[in-house]
């Protein structure tokens, strides 16, 4: 399939080069250039330097033909705003987003994002390594 | 000698309220001036500001008769009114302005924060802003009484 | 009314003295300390330190009874999360956003922020009614004088299109010399109808070539 990431950082560098080596194809945006140094040395999909949150360059790289989009810049705004442009006006039929904030992901779940936080997941993977026990009786829930 | 003619005391059911009180009480007197007590309930902004705030208000009408106590003894008369703010120094300053006070005596308790002593934010916005003269009594550090 | 002002940056802040000035209760969330610390200092006690893209800070700041969400800071994305945090989480009577990018009025739009402004836009505007979109095309200017060749397209919709050119009522002095029509170069007689589509090659002077602009292709 043909995906878009939005953001180079470790993360998104990580799983492009991953998802490439799985045989996909990818492009990966980021504003900056240097970014692209994270992907591995014999990254096979394509590297476009622009800004996610703007139709023209989602158009211009072929978002109407991509199958997936995933955001994960360090901005949750942009995140979710490049999500929403993908899944409302693009109608990519798999869209991710990673999103830090778990309240916000909270409301953009109820939005119907499928929006992912890497705080929520780190943050339950390192109580249940310190305290399995607070994991099975549910205590680990961020009740903000 | 100075000597005020309207003297503004906010109270908050703190510890020092009485010494404050007191205080102003005697100086009145003696420059045959007023006293003019005001508690103030700082309103959260997801209420409007006139919000009813019965058990705020019972808690306030509480401390000003405290005051008006207070001053009895000094044979002093009080006035006293209940402020419903946004942000009590503002408030305190405002109201001194409106009211045309003189003095401003503000009683303040020994508070750590972190293992420091902490001001809080009422009393250097009130020091910076109001134009008449200000006068803070702090608690004694440790307590006496074993409070 | 009560409004909520996200942002306190330049727009931010005349806004919310504005909205002060007519009588409204405003609060202006501002993330920035010192910037926070420098509209209260202006505007008095009606600033709140904290992102207003977080749910708890639009929460504190009483979003719930808020007639009005002001998304006002120098960021699409934020202010788009901003509206849709009020509208979803805390349903907001009415959110407005301030957009840079105008494109992003139809995503705004689709996302159900029905109230976009764009500054962009706005100067966009101004700009296209100052330039006349039919305007007369200088040629040149006749040496030593103040005569000048110009040339005016007839437009569609315009009002002297399929008028003889003797109905025209040209501002004197003025002559219009050669019409190019197509490939065709006509000398007009006063009976010679005027097209659309048509090249008009006019002689006038200088201080009249806006009554001519007048005349010729409406204002």
């Amino acid at each position: 399939m043909f995906v878009i990431i939005m953001g180079c950082g470790r993360v998104g560098a990580r799983v492009a080069s991953a998802m490439s080596r799985g045989g996909h194809e990818v492009l990966i945006l980021d504003v900056n250039a240097s970014a692209f140094d994270r992907l591995d040395a014999d990254f096979g999909g394509t590297t476009v330097v622009g800004n996610g949150i703007d139709m023209d360059v989602l158009r211009r790289i072929g978002i109407e033909r991509a199958d997936a989009f995933l955001a994960c810049t360090q901005g949750d705004n942009r995140n979710i705003m490049a999500s929403q442009i993908a899944q409302h006006i693009f109608n990519v039929s798999k869209v991710v987003t990673r999103i830090y904030d778990p309240l916000r992901q909270d409301t953009f779940k109820a939005l119907g994002l499928e929006a992912i936080s890497s705080t929520v997941i780190a943050a339950d993977r390192f109580i249940e390594v310190l305290d399995p026990d607070l994991v099975q009786e549910g205590l680990a829930v961020d009740r903000a | 000698m100075f000597n005020p003619k309207k003297i503004l005391v906010p109270v908050n059911g703190g510890p020092q309220d009485a010494t404050v009180v007191a205080l102003a009480s005697q100086l009145a007197k003696r420059s045959k001036g007023q006293v003019y007590a005001i508690y103030v309930i700082e309103v959260r902004r997801t209420l409007p500001l006139d919000a009813d705030l019965p058990s705020e208000r019972q808690e306030a009408d509480v401390v000003l008769d405290g005051v008006e106590h207070a001053a009895e003894e000094w044979d002093q008369e009080v006035e006293t009114e209940i402020l419903q703010a946004r942000d009590v120094g503002t408030a305190i300053v405002e109201e001194a302005v409106e009211a045309n006070v003189d003095l401003i005596l503000l009683g303040i308790s020994y508070r750590r924060k972190f293992g420091e002593f902490d001001l809080g934010r009422t009393v250097p916005y009130v020091l910076k802003n109001a134009p008449c003269e200000v006068w803070v009594c702090r608690e004694q550090i440790g307590d006496r009484s074993g409070r | 009314m009560y409004v909520i002002v996200a942002g306190g940056g330049k727009v931010g802040f005349y806004l919310a003295k504005e909205l002060v000035e007519h009588g409204h209760e405003v609060l202006v969330v501002e993330s920035d300390a010192r910037r926070a610390a420098e509209i209260e200092a202006q505007l008095g006690s009606i600033v709140m330190c904290g992102p207003a893209d977080e749910a708890r800070v639009l929460r504190d700041a009483g979003a719930e009874r808020a007639d009005l969400v002001c998304a006002v800071t120098g960021d699409d994305e934020d202010n788009l999360v901003i509206c849709q945090v009020a509208k979803a989480r805390f349903h907001a009577s009415r959110v407005i956003a301030r957009i840079n990018n105008p494109k992003n009025a139809e995503i705004f739009h689709k996302l159900g922020i029905d109230d976009t402004v764009s500054a962009t836009d706005v100067v966009l505007s101004v700009i296209e009614q100052e330039l006349p979109r039919q305007h007369l095309i200088p040629l040149l200017r006749l040496r030593h004088t103040d005569v000048e060749v110009v040339e005016a397209i007839v437009e569609e919709g315009s009002t002297i299109a399929g008028r003889r050119l003797r109905d025209v009522a040209l501002p004197k002095p003025c002559t219009i010399a050669v019409i190019l029509r197509d490939d065709a170069v006509i000398f007009p007689e006063p009976d010679t109808p005027i097209l659309i589509g048509d090249a008009l090659i006019a002689f006038t002077t200088s201080e009249n070539e806006g009554p001519l602009r007048k005349a010729l292709l409406g204002e």
